[in-house]
């Protein structure tokens, strides 16, 4: 058992004071001495620890039939007669007593010894039955003479049969089947000697042949509608109604509300459902089932509805926080919600670092909550470095192998490490589709449709996305082998063009204007200083013709021709003729298809970003060489 | 102390119990019953038949169950009970229940030594005799009397039974209940619907909180006898015919095949023996045969429906053997003694048995007493059907009941409460006086010899509603 101590000591609260020591450490010592516990072993005691249960349940002693005492000679019975007082006849009969032993008669009654020396004396009589008691009456409303002219008269009763009525009433109890079970009111009571024969015969019978027989017998509800009546008259005759107390009263009205019509009208109605056939009590028996399971079938609908009704509803936005992680699953507000907590969470996430186990969500939201167990290590280990505490804390969750075609099946992705927050496909496959810049984009949505990609994919799965980046990055890929190529013939264009100018300035200086006058037509537009020489000229119209196809790329082209022209160059970076190579080769390679050798190729974009930019630096060097070349 | 288990006896203040020493009688048309009330089983059961020898001089009586199956001439074997179950003959009536009494409770009280016949030489002078049978003490000074009676019982009848137990056995105190109600107690119940089916009549009782409602008394004579007729016929309308041969004439037996004929030695009697003693005799062993081989057909549905019959007879048969060793297997006609207490078309009919009346049946009757309740307390006493009666101690009688009832009442719920055990199927009504007399309750009620001294015999009808 924990003691105070221990739980002050976790609870990290400074050790008691002496004297409340002192005192809780005296209190059990008397406790135990008092209560020494019988017929309990010491070690059950000990268990009990400082408070025994209050009742101890154990055997006293081990219950053998006791032995038989024998306390002197056997005792005697004697007869006893006695006389029961609810007799007014003074019948006396007997009963089997233990005879009194002469020292308790003595002490009762002095003549009683006396007679007791003598063996035949006559035991006392007992006057005092224990059974009297059980003799109880009913309470019958009595009436006068008078009262009954006035008030309780009626056509259909006479006066005797009344009489006979509350007689019959008294004498069975209320019981009132009983009691129409035996009426036999015969009205001619003076005639009865003279009928006697007749009624131990059959009594219909017997009536029948009177003179003046009633033409009818009274039905329960006869009875009984005319002793409620005398009952409520009577009753409102001793107490006026304004005095009757609420039972009172509530009896009041049930005697007065009694309608012998309805009564009987219900007999009626419950004769005929007992003495339904077979037949209808099956059909009820079928219908109650029938019932029963319509109303089951019911329930279970109600409940799917429900069921599904609750999935389609929007949670309410003010659940959110006390739903707490119940409500993880299921809607967009969540991912507002756990922004939120990881916001108020973050330094103590951060200090727990990445120690913890990947995807453990649960431990941001166990310690937001702060369950009290968590609460309970925290304070305990209050002492410890509490950064490891909690990196130690959530055990590692076992991670559940599943086979690649289960995890297919599932829809099951495992990563090492997750990412905060929701996000949705469609954002991620969204951002997939936009490149650095915007012609790059354009030029990613052009080819995306020409595959015939819509722009909105309608359920971006998360297979989908991972299918939609291999087909986003071949389409990068696409159109950087399109730019190279296009590149490697506008330098072919440019080589051809210098060889032909080379051997026309070997034959002459006649086709050297007509094509001047091309070059000027160019300048014109490129906007090219008009000193330039005819070296010069010539480049510059190569550069326009490539700045036709792309604005951007046209640098690239001219930087990496510059290098590839001056091969021989002094100016050839080592760099530059890696890229060269590299270049060489994709110019090998090169065929309208674009075969996917060019994908296998490691040709990242950032390296090929990094080229880009490179190869601008190199052309703007390049442009101030051929410029300075020009000027030479 | 003892601990109380189901075979000690409870203590009386658990009941309510105050025992006076009261003596109940039971008496019936087979057998009278007759004990202490607070013990559980009647201590003297002895047999309602008498036998009686009628001669000029001094007519003789003999009773009990030793004396009435002696084969002695001019043994006349009669019964004090008429056939609507009331008492016809009540001088020997008295006589036997005060043999019963006697025999095995009270005992005779002995008389003046010097005038009870013990000390003299020679015991047989009549004068003195007559005149210690009157010195004598009555048999019941000591012990109230509860007696039962039939629920039809007529009021001349109730008033023969008190005055016979005030004035003849001098009792001190008289109660007279009928049967239904105390079987009624006897298995605990104080309302319900009582079956009786003894021997003579066959009844249906109505009780309600312990008081029997007269309108819906009902009684027919298919009972037990009845179906000892029906065996009768039986007997005689198989071919070839069954012999029915008492115990009394079987000097010896040999084993024969079954159906064949039996070889036995039968006794000669010089004088012929009396045809009533005969057909008593001959009872003992109908009474055998119902309790070994008569079935009632348990139903679903009456014996004679449909193919009921071809089903009973699939089922094994039941051997008898007849006192003089002819013996058979009895299939399909087991079935037949006992339908008409049922089904009254059933019944094998001749001269001498007309077809019995429809509304004698059991369902009939008992449909008959539930007609005559109040409705409301018809689903009450179907609740609590009570069975009794030795008659009802016939193979699958509750089961065909039971469907009988239930299919009368299928709306309700219909209980049959019937003792397992055959003392307390048989005895009912007199463990059901036998409780009541014991209670401390109850000793109020007794009509006490003053109060009869005061109004005389007309009182049990005030008292014992």
């Amino acid at each position: 058992m924990a003691s105070g101590r221990d739980v002050r000591d976790m609870l990290g609260l400074p050790a008691a004071g002496d004297g409340q020591k002192m005192a809780v450490q005296k209190r059990p010592k008397p406790a135990a001495a008092v209560r020494k516990i019988q017929g309990v072993a010491r070690e059950v005691v000990a268990l009990y620890g400082e408070r025994p249960p209050p009742v101890a349940v154990y055997e006293e002693k081990k219950t053998y039939r006791a032995k038989r005492q024998s306390t002197g000679p056997a005792k005697k019975w004697i007869q006893q007669p006695f006389m029961n007082q609810a007799r007014n006849d003074g019948l006396v009969l007997k009963h089997w007593r233990r005879k009194p032993t002469a020292t308790q008669s003595g002490l009762t009654n002095g003549e009683d010894t006396a007679m007791e020396d003598v063996e035949a004396a006559e035991p006392p009589l007992e006057t005092n039955y224990d059974f009297a008691k059980f003799n109880v009456g009913i309470d019958i409303p009595v009436f006068t003479d008078e009262e009954y002219d006035v008030h309780l008269r009626s056509d259909d009763w006479s006066r005797e049969e009344t009489d006979y009525l509350l007689d019959m009433v008294k004498e069975h109890y209320y019981r009132w089947a009983v009691i129409w079970d035996r009426y036999d009111y015969n009205p001619s009571t003076k005639l009865e000697p003279f009928s006697r024969d007749a009624l131990h015969g059959d009594p219909n019978q017997a009536l029948a042949t009177l003179p003046f027989a009633p033409s009818r017998t009274r039905s329960v509800e006869d009875l009984k509608a005319r002793f409620y009546d005398i009952s409520a008259k009577l009753m409102k005759l001793r107490i006026p109604e304004v005095q009757m107390d609420a039972s009172q009263y509530a009896r009041y009205e049930i005697l007065t509300k009694f309608d012998p019509l309805l009564e009987r009208n219900r007999k009626t109605l419950a004769a005929a459902l007992m003495n339904r056939s077979m037949d209808e009590v099956k059909e009820e028996e079928f219908l109650l089932a029938e019932l029963q399971r319509i109303n089951m079938a019911a329930n279970r609908l109600d409940a799917e509805r429900e069921e599904l009704r609750s999935r389609l509803e929007a949670p309410i936005p003010n659940q959110q926080i006390a739903a707490g992680l119940a409500s993880f699953q299921s809607s967009a507000a969540l991912a507002q919600l756990f922004q939120q907590l990881f916001q108020q969470d973050r330094s103590k996430k951060r200090a727990s670092g990445t120690a913890g186990g990947p995807g453990r969500l649960s431990l941001s939201g166990a310690d937001i909550i702060g369950t009290p167990t968590a609460a309970q290590h925290a304070q305990m280990n209050a002492a410890a470095n509490r950064r490891q505490s909690l990196a130690q804390q959530p055990p590692p969750t076992p991670i559940r192998q599943l086979s690649p075609q289960a995890e297919y099946r599932f829809n099951v992705s495992t990563h090492d490490r997750l990412t905060s927050g929701v996000t949705f496909g469609a954002d991620k496959l969204l951002k997939m589709r936009q490149a650095k810049s915007n012609v790059q984009t354009q030029k990613i949505g052009t080819a995306l449709a020409q595959l015939g990609i819509p722009d909105i994919i309608p359920i971006p799965t998360s297979r989908l996305g991972e299918v939609f980046e291999a087909l986003v990055s071949k389409v990068g890929k696409l159109l950087d082998v399109r730019k190279v190529r296009e590149k490697e013939e506008g330098e072919c264009r440019i080589l051809e063009a210098m060889k032909e100018r080379r051997a026309n300035e070997a034959h002459g200086h006649a086709g050297h204007n007509g094509e001047n006058g091309d070059a000027n037509t160019g300048d014109g537009r490129g906007g090219t200083p008009a000193t330039s020489t005819t070296n010069h000229r010539e480049i510059q119209d190569s550069q326009e013709r490539d700045e036709d196809a792309e604005a951007e790329a046209d640098a690239d082209e001219d930087g990496d021709v510059d290098a590839d022209a001056d091969d021989d160059d002094v100016d050839a970076e080592g760099e530059e003729d890696e890229d060269a190579e590299g270049e060489d080769i994709d110019i090998d390679s090169q065929a309208p298809s674009q075969s996917a050798r060019h994908t296998s190729e490691a040709m990242s974009t950032r390296v090929i970003s990094q080229g880009h930019k490179r190869s601008a630096s190199v052309f703007s060097q390049t442009s101030n060489k051929s410029s300075k070349r020009a000027r030479k | 102390m003892n601990i109380p288990n189901s075979s000690t006896a409870p203590n009386a203040n658990e009941y309510a119990g105050d025992e006076v020493s009261a003596i109940v009688l039971d008496p019936g048309y087979s057998t009278t019953r007759a004990g202490f009330a607070g013990e559980d089983v009647p201590k003297s059961v002895c047999p309602s038949f008498y036998g009686h020898i009628d001669s000029d001089s001094s007519p003789q009586y003999f009773f009990g169950e030793n004396a009435i199956h002696n084969p002695v001439p001019n043994l006349e074997i009669k019964n004090p009970w008429g056939s609507d179950g009331i008492v016809e003959d009540w001088d020997t009536a008295t006589k036997i229940w005060e043999y019963a009494i006697t025999s095995r409770l009270t005992g005779s009280k002995p008389g003046n030594p010097g005038k009870n016949g013990l000390n003299d030489a020679n015991g047989d002078d009549m004068d003195i005799d007559i005149e210690g049978l009157e010195n004598m003490e009555k048999p019941l000074e000591e012990s109230p009397l509860l007696m039962t009676e039939p629920g039809w019982n007529s009021q001349k009848a109730r008033e023969k039974c008190i005055e016979i137990a005030m004035e003849e056995w001098g009792t001190p105190a008289f109660y007279l209940q009928k049967t239904g109600v105390l079987a009624a107690f006897a298995s605990g119940k104080a309302s319900g619907i009582i079956i009786d089916v003894g021997a003579s009549i066959t009844s249906v009782t109505p009780v309600l909180d312990g008081m029997v409602l007269k309108k819906g008394v009902q009684k027919s004579p298919l009972a037990g006898n009845f179906v000892s007729n029906q065996i009768r016929m039986i007997f005689k309308q198989s071919q070839p015919e069954i012999p029915l041969t008492p115990h009394y004439k079987v000097a010896s037996k040999t084993q024969v095949d079954a159906g064949a004929p039996s070889q036995a030695i039968y006794k000669s009697f010089e004088i012929p023996l009396m045809e009533s003693f005969h057909r008593h005799e001959e009872e003992r062993v109908l009474t055998e045969f119902k309790e070994s081989v008569v079935e009632v057909w348990p139903g679903p549905g009456r014996f004679s429906n449909g193919t009921n019959e071809e089903i009973a007879k699939s089922q094994p048969g039941r051997p008898f053997e007849m006192p003089d060793g002819w013996n058979q297997v009895f299939g399909v006609d087991r079935y037949r003694a006992a339908e008409a207490l049922f089904d009254a078309g059933a019944a094998l009919q001749d001269a001498e048995n007309p077809r019995p009346k429809d509304e004698h049946t059991i369902p009939r009757l008992v449909q008959a007493a539930i007609q005559q309740v109040d409705t409301d307390q018809r689903p009450l006493l179907l609740q609590n059907i009570v069975v009794t009666g030795g008659s009802t101690l016939l193979y699958k009688f509750n089961d065909r009941l039971n469907y009988e009832i239930n299919a009368i009442y299928p709306s309700t719920r219909n209980k049959l409460i019937a003792p397992g055990s055959v003392v307390e199927r048989k005895y009912a009504a007199w463990i059901g006086g036998s409780i009541l007399a014991s209670l401390g309750t109850f000793h109020q009620l007794w009509i006490s010899r003053k109060e009869y001294e005061e109004h005389g015999v007309n009182i049990v009808e005030k008292r014992c509603k």
